[in-house]
């Protein structure tokens, strides 16, 4: 079963895609966890997250961002460029960030140049920096916006009952989602981090009916495992990490991650949507007011709040807080993170890094491993 | 951070000399070159600045009064907003808030001093914020998290959905130092029933935030006082505008700088307006003679700068247009949108203009709300770079209106959002038939590209071009 999880997690065409695909259905990728799967999956589509996992350079994706961009969306518009997302039939891009944003033009422009390039259905999904009355209000509106473009282009039918179905499927992806957590928090968790990230990661790039299933045979079998004793507990926090190999790196042999705060992870599934009343306000509630990333600006405060609740649900002894290179956001937010929490006497290590191919390997290894030296050193005192 | 910055509180220091400078031609003029050579590196903007008559004292003095306004805040009993350029403070002084622009000090501190704004550039990345940050925030944020800076009270930005690295600064800096923050928000589209009411919604938000740390009352006669003092600059403006076009233009390189920085400092408020008066006669001058505002006289070249200037370090940037015969034909932070604005009439742009309108609060606030959302920045990359009335959209627009020869993007390695569209910008302005040429130095940090390599590489670009 690990093994369809990896592949789903691993592969951008993977199986699943390819076989949906073959029965004649269509595909649509989306740049951001702000977008709701359950759109889609009521219009008889596959949501697929974009990744760029698997670019080994970036020259296309430098062609048309300037120098001082983030390396993750600039590795999405190579894979766009060398034809690794022909098999998408859309794209929706929000302002994530700055950088993800501006992916729009530049994918656009690349479009026009690579023949093929773009898919055919391209949306900006505009979301707001902020929870309240009136951004839930445009949030929605921007919701319908989505839902009636989805629905001319691909000539269906987006009913509200249908959306209340696809809730209900992801709800109970999520309620799934809770109690594997669980498992992964317990003093000997039956799987290490690097298992947990392609679980998760794999729930984004395949059917949600055959990710629940395969997820409640997961957690039936890792109920019944014994657990991994005896390393460092940590947790991993920052920006988007798709790549699981980051975290076996990190893990080597002494060392868990059990737990996380990352787009790509417990924030991408923490939080049920309402399946009572208006589908399209619930979901637009949801996706806004429960994504804890710091583009929410002056919500700092709540979200150490939650980090810190997370960190002792968890028995963690450290938190690597990653950012990628020019991700300010998460940059920032972990400075803040580092100052509070050590404070609070939680180690943290703060690591920056590239998204990409794991150049930086062995820099990044000494780090970690120094990290969990401290980390140990204080166990033994303690 | 050096123990001799800690000494006293930045804007102190910076007020004093500000002050001291805005004295320098009381005496004589023998009395005035003397004292340059006690101030060997801030004399190269003093000379400059004082260099152009009533315009240029009247602007130092009024970066004085700033300064001053903010160092005895506190003793004055008003309460203290740091907020960015591209809000308009006119909500503030309706309030009797003392704004606290970071960008603009940032730029009177690499004016003003050989280090610039090192030390507290540097000191960001001490207390946690990325290095990668723009460094026009980075620059004076860095005192007030060393708590060098008077005390502030709360955190105001409009750029969410604009500038990640500005809105972040902001929100990283509350967090930091504990102090309440409110953003304005700003949805990807300029115009449309739903981006209006979005504005106004998140402007009343703004208002009831503004009442509860003050905790007075908007008053509404007030805020009327300062809309009329807003459009009779937005008047004067408008003119310096259309001025400019004239062939030479009359209107001297420096005064570009000079009107955003007096609206960023003091919009609404006669200072402001005094600056653009004494600015204003003198292009006028100029005109009746038909003569250039270059220093030397002869307008070789009309350039177009689509983003921002240099201001690393001290006004070398200006210097070199003025000694290189390159009018400057203004940037994206001269301009405002307001109905008589020359570019909205002449590309009949009437429906992003924004409006004046004093009939009641609501339309009042109404009006607050599309000033805010057509400033510099706010207004052209906001949504995608060639979208309806963005920045493409704009800088075509200007650099036609302008007769530019040449297009030029400089900003700040910090500055993500335009990084990653302004290739697309550049090839697009190329097709147009405008050279366009990407600066990679920061405007406020010469230790990223030294000034003499910044400009060695702009020369360079104009002999490739063969523009000169």
């Amino acid at each position: 079963m690990m093994k369809e999880f990896f592949e789903a997690a691993t592969a951008l065409n993977n199986k699943f895609v390819t076989r949906w695909k073959l029965n004649g259905k269509k595909v649509v990728g989306y740049t951001c966890s702000y977008v709701p799967d359950e759109i889609f999956h009521a219009a008889g589509i596959l949501p697929f997250r974009i990744r760029g996992f698997g670019a080994m350079d970036t020259t296309i994706g430098d062609t048309y961002f300037g120098p001082f961009i983030c390396s993750l969306p600039k590795c999405m518009l190579q894979l766009a460029g060398e034809g690794k997302f022909n098999f998408l039939d859309g794209a929706i891009i929000t302002p994530g960030c700055d950088s993800m944003r501006r992916l729009d033009e530049c994918w656009r422009k690349a479009g026009k140049d690579i023949e093929g390039a773009i898919p055919p259905f391209f949306f900006h999904y505009g979301v707001p920096h902020k929870y309240s009355d009136y951004t839930v209000k445009w949030m929605t509106e921007e919701t319908r916006r989505l839902i009636a473009a989805v629905e001319e282009h691909f000539s269906v039918k987006i009913t509200d009952d249908d959306l209340t179905k696809a809730i209900k499927v992801y709800n109970h992806s999520r309620m799934l989602l809770d109690r594997f957590e669980a498992l992964r928090t317990l003093d000997a968790p039956p799987f290490s981090g690097e298992d947990a990230l392609a679980v998760i990661l794999a729930g984004t790039t395949m059917p949600r009916e055959e990710y629940n299933k395969l997820l409640e045979q997961f957690i039936a079998d890792a109920e019944k495992t014994s657990g991994i004793r005896d390393r460092v507990r940590l947790m991993l926090v920052g920006s988007a990490n798709d790549d699981v190999e980051l975290v076996r790196v990190m893990e080597g042999g002494k060392a868990i991650v059990v737990a996380d705060n990352l787009c790509f992870g417990s924030r991408f599934y923490s939080d049920q949507v309402d399946e009572e009343g208006d589908p399209v306000l619930a979901l637009s509630r949801r996706y806004l007011g429960h994504n804890d990333c710091p583009r929410m600006y002056g919500d700092y405060r709540r979200r150490l709040e939650i980090l810190t609740q997370k960190v002792a649900k968890a028995k963690i002894e450290g938190v690597i807080l990653q950012n990628i290179r020019f991700c300010d956001l998460h940059g920032s937010e972990n400075g803040l993170f580092e100052r509070d929490m050590e404070a609070r006497g939680i180690p943290c290590m703060r690591l920056e890094r590239e998204y990409g191919p794991l150049v930086e390997t062995g820099r990044m290894k000494m780090r970690v491993d120094a990290f969990i030296e401290r980390i140990q050193q204080r166990r033994a005192v303690a | 951070m050096r123990k001799e910055t800690r000494e006293y509180k930045f804007d102190w220091m910076l007020w004093n000399t500000f002050a001291s400078a805005a004295r320098l031609k009381s005496g004589t003029d023998k009395e005035f070159r003397t004292m340059l050579k006690y101030i060997p590196y801030f004399k190269g903007i003093v000379e400059v600045v004082l260099g152009t008559g009533e315009p240029g004292q009247k602007f130092i003095e009024i970066c004085a009064q700033y300064m001053e306004n903010l160092t005895f805040a506190k003793e004055r009993g008003k309460k203290t907003a740091i907020t960015t350029f591209c809000f308009s403070p006119s909500i503030f002084y309706a309030m009797d808030i003392v704004p606290v622009c970071l960008e603009v000090i940032s730029v009177m501190m690499t004016f003003a001093y050989k280090r610039g704004t090192a030390e507290f550039l540097d000191y960001c990345n001490e207390a946690g914020f990325t290095e990668t940050s723009c460094s026009s925030q980075r620059g004076t944020i860095g005192a007030y998290l060393a708590g060098i800076g008077t005390d502030v009270d709360m955190f105001v930005t409009d750029t969410p959905g604009v500038c990640d690295t500005n809105a972040n600064a902001f929100s990283f800096a509350a967090a930091y130092l504990d102090k309440p923050f409110f953003q304005l928000d700003m949805p990807p589209d300029l115009t449309g029933t739903r981006s209006n009411e979005y504005h106004r919604e998140d402007f009343k938000a703004l208002i009831r935030f503004l009442e509860a740390q003050t905790g007075k009352k908007l008053d509404p006669e007030r805020l009327k006082e300062n809309l009329r003092e807003l459009a009779r600059q937005d008047e004067i403006i408008a003119e310096l505008e259309d001025l400019a076009r004239i062939v030479p233009s009359p209107v001297p390189v420096s005064y570009n700088m000079m009107v955003y920085a007096s609206r960023f400092l003091f919009a609404g408020m006669p200072e402001c307006t005094g600056v653009l008066e004494s600015m204003r006669k003198v292009a006028r001058e100029n005109a009746a003679k038909n003569i250039s505002g270059l220093s030397g006289g002869v307008e070789k070249l009309r350039a177009f700068f689509c983003y921002i200037d240099h201001y690393a370090q001290n006004m070398q940037f200006w210097q070199m247009l003025e000694g290189n015969g390159i009018c400057y034909q203004g940037n994206i932070l001269s301009h405002y949108w307001s109905p008589n604005a020359p570019y909205v009439a002449d590309y009949h742009k009437e429906e992003v203009a924004y409006n004046i309108d004093m009939t009641d609060m609501d339309s009042l606030i109404d009006s607050l709300g599309m000033i805010n959302s057509r400033m510099p920045m706010i207004k052209s990359i906001r949504g995608p770079y060639d979208a309806p009335n963005m920045w493409l959209e704009d800088t075509l627009a200007l650099a036609k209106m302008y007769s530019a020869d040449l297009i030029v993007y400089n900003g700040t390695p910090g500055c993500r959002n335009t990084w990653g569209m302004v290739k697309l910008l550049a090839r697009d302005t190329e097709k147009a038939g405008y050279p366009t040429y990407i600066m990679y130095a920061d405007a406020f940090d010469a230790r990223v590209q030294s000034w003499e390599a910044t400009e060695e590489r702009f020369m360079e670009f104009l002999k490739v071009r063969r523009l000169v």
